[in-house]
């Protein structure tokens, strides 16, 4: 016959055991419920750019004052010296933007552009940080493969790379010659 | 060499487009995210890879895209760059919605079927035996004109995307040699699928002599053009004719080089179709109507194709 003191103390141990397994029990299904739960999509961070820009009072993506793209052509290098065997190839030209590839062998290496940031200002002001110049004008490094220069104040020009073999150092070599004068000169 | 505006003026505002099919209505990302793995469309791509070694990889996914596209990983830039792409494809005078348009547009109309299979056709789970039986071959006249225009949809679509070429065809054509990627393999589908398949080895021939031949009325009574004729440049039908018929007569020779290049035979493509999806030679004939209703291979590399311009001008512009 079972002692009543050694009795509660089993029946202590027992309401903890019972405790214990329920909150682990709780625990693993709470977490297998996270685990089985759709995970938010990558565009979710989209949302609240798609209200603001969509519908009747949605503003324009390219200022009415922007720049013909087509007046931005000429300032692309077509050719830099030591970099035989690649093309410049048109690629995109909109009101306030002009685009060119350069292909080596076929391949594309990198993308050349101006863009007029009256359409998006904040493209502007980020070279306010730079601390370095190409052809007398802010230049930044951008993300992993952009270099960019902001030409009389307004006028963006980027070579980025699309290819290992082109490095930063072959973005700014064609940064260097682009004809940054002329283009500075749209702006007055 | 540089590039000028186009210079055939596209109507600004087509009609149809306030008939927008429910997917030109949602964001930009939905419509990449949702972008298929599998399905019929997938494995007759896929098929093509022998023509286009390499050339096509279906990338899917909006923030997919940009990393893809732009080689770029800080998190923060690839918000920005997505912000401004879905900035400038909800403009539409920037031109992307009604490219969209037109590659939705030409896929759905070229259809020998009506709207009840191409609902079916969502699910991307049609078995090609399953769908056989309640198919016709369409005749070559038809076939031929599906091929005409969905050549002057691409033109159309690629000048609303990039802004170019100038005088059109003959820049177009510069840029289409260029062409990589789904914009390739989108032009790989239109040579072999739509040519090569259901019309033979003549099937440049045979498209221009169709055009030739054909009177503007005879042009308006095939679905393909009626779906897509409000972008199509030139005055009325008469015109239009004429813009379809310098365009295709134009690409010929690079439609042919294209086959004559890869060695590509009608043969070839069905083989390489047959495996992909349970194909049987006997019913051959009825394969151009089988793709036309199975697939929606204009739509889906079209959607690729703008998305990739759309980063590449807002990783530029951020």
């Amino acid at each position: 016959m079972m002692m009543p003191r050694l009795r509660r103390l089993c029946a202590a141990i027992s309401q903890k055991a019972f405790l214990a397994i329920a909150l682990s029990a709780i625990l693993l299904v709470s977490t297998g419920c996270s685990a089985l739960a759709p995970p938010e999509s990558p565009s979710a961070q989209f949302e609240q750019t798609q209200a603001e820009t969509s519908g009747r009072k949605a503003p324009d993506a390219v200022a009415k004052e922007a720049v013909k793209g087509s007046s931005l052509n000429d300032f692309f290098p077509r050719s830099v010296a030591g970099y035989s065997g690649y093309d410049v190839v048109a690629a995109q030209e909109k009101k306030g933007f002009a685009q060119f590839k350069v292909n080596e062998g076929g391949e594309n290496v990198a993308m050349l552009s101006i863009n007029d940031t009256i359409s998006n200002p904040n493209a502007a002001t980020k070279y306010e940080s730079s601390t370095r110049k190409i052809q007398g004008s802010p230049a930044l490094d951008i993300g992993n493969n952009g270099t960019g220069v902001l030409v009389g104040d307004r006028f963006q020009v980027k070579v980025q790379s699309r290819s290992d073999r082109f490095s930063a150092e072959d973005r700014e070599a064609w940064l260097q010659k682009f004809d940054f004068k002329g283009l500075a000169k749209l702006n007055s | 060499m540089a590039p000028v505006a186009c210079e055939f003026a596209i109507p600004s505002r087509p009609k149809a487009i306030s008939k927008e099919s429910p997917l030109s209505k949602k964001p930009v990302y939905t419509l990449v995210d949702e972008l298929p793995n599998k399905g019929l469309t997938i494995m007759s791509l896929k098929a093509l890879d022998f023509a286009v070694p390499g050339a096509w990889n279906n990338l899917t996914g909006f923030v997919n895209t940009i990393k893809e596209v732009t080689g770029e990983t800080d998190e923060a830039l690839i918000k920005e760059i997505g912000d401004r792409a879905i900035t400038l494809y909800n403009d539409k005078s920037e031109g992307y919605q009604k490219a969209l348009w037109l590659y939705q547009t030409v896929d759905s109309a070229s259809s020998a079927l009506g709207t009840g299979m191409i609902a079916n056709k969502a699910t991307e789970n049609i078995s090609f035996l399953g769908l056989i039986n309640k198919l016709t071959p369409k005749p070559e006249k038809a076939q031929s004109f599906d091929l005409t225009v969905k050549l002057v949809v691409e033109l159309v679509a690629f000048c609303q995307i990039n802004g170019i070429p100038g005088d059109s065809i003959g820049d177009f054509l510069g840029a289409v040699k260029d062409y990589g990627g789904e914009s390739l393999m989108r032009m790989a589908a239109l040579v072999c699928y739509d040519g090569l398949v259901p019309l033979g080895p003549s099937f440049a021939e045979k498209g221009l002599e169709t055009l030739k031949q054909s009177s503007a009325s005879d042009l308006d009574h095939n679905k393909t053009f009626k779906g897509v004729k409000e972008l199509i440049p030139g005055d009325r039908d008469k015109g239009k004719l004429a813009f379809i018929t310098e365009s295709f007569e134009s690409v010929q020779d690079w439609m042919l080089g294209f086959v004559g290049d890869r060695g590509l035979t009608q043969d070839k493509v069905v083989t390489s179709l047959s495996k992909a999806v349970d194909l049987s030679q006997d019913k051959l004939e009825y394969l151009g109507a089988f793709l036309d209703v199975g697939t929606n291979y204009y739509e889906h590399t079209g959607v690729q194709t703008l998305t990739r311009r759309l980063v590449e001008r807002a990783a530029a512009e951020v």
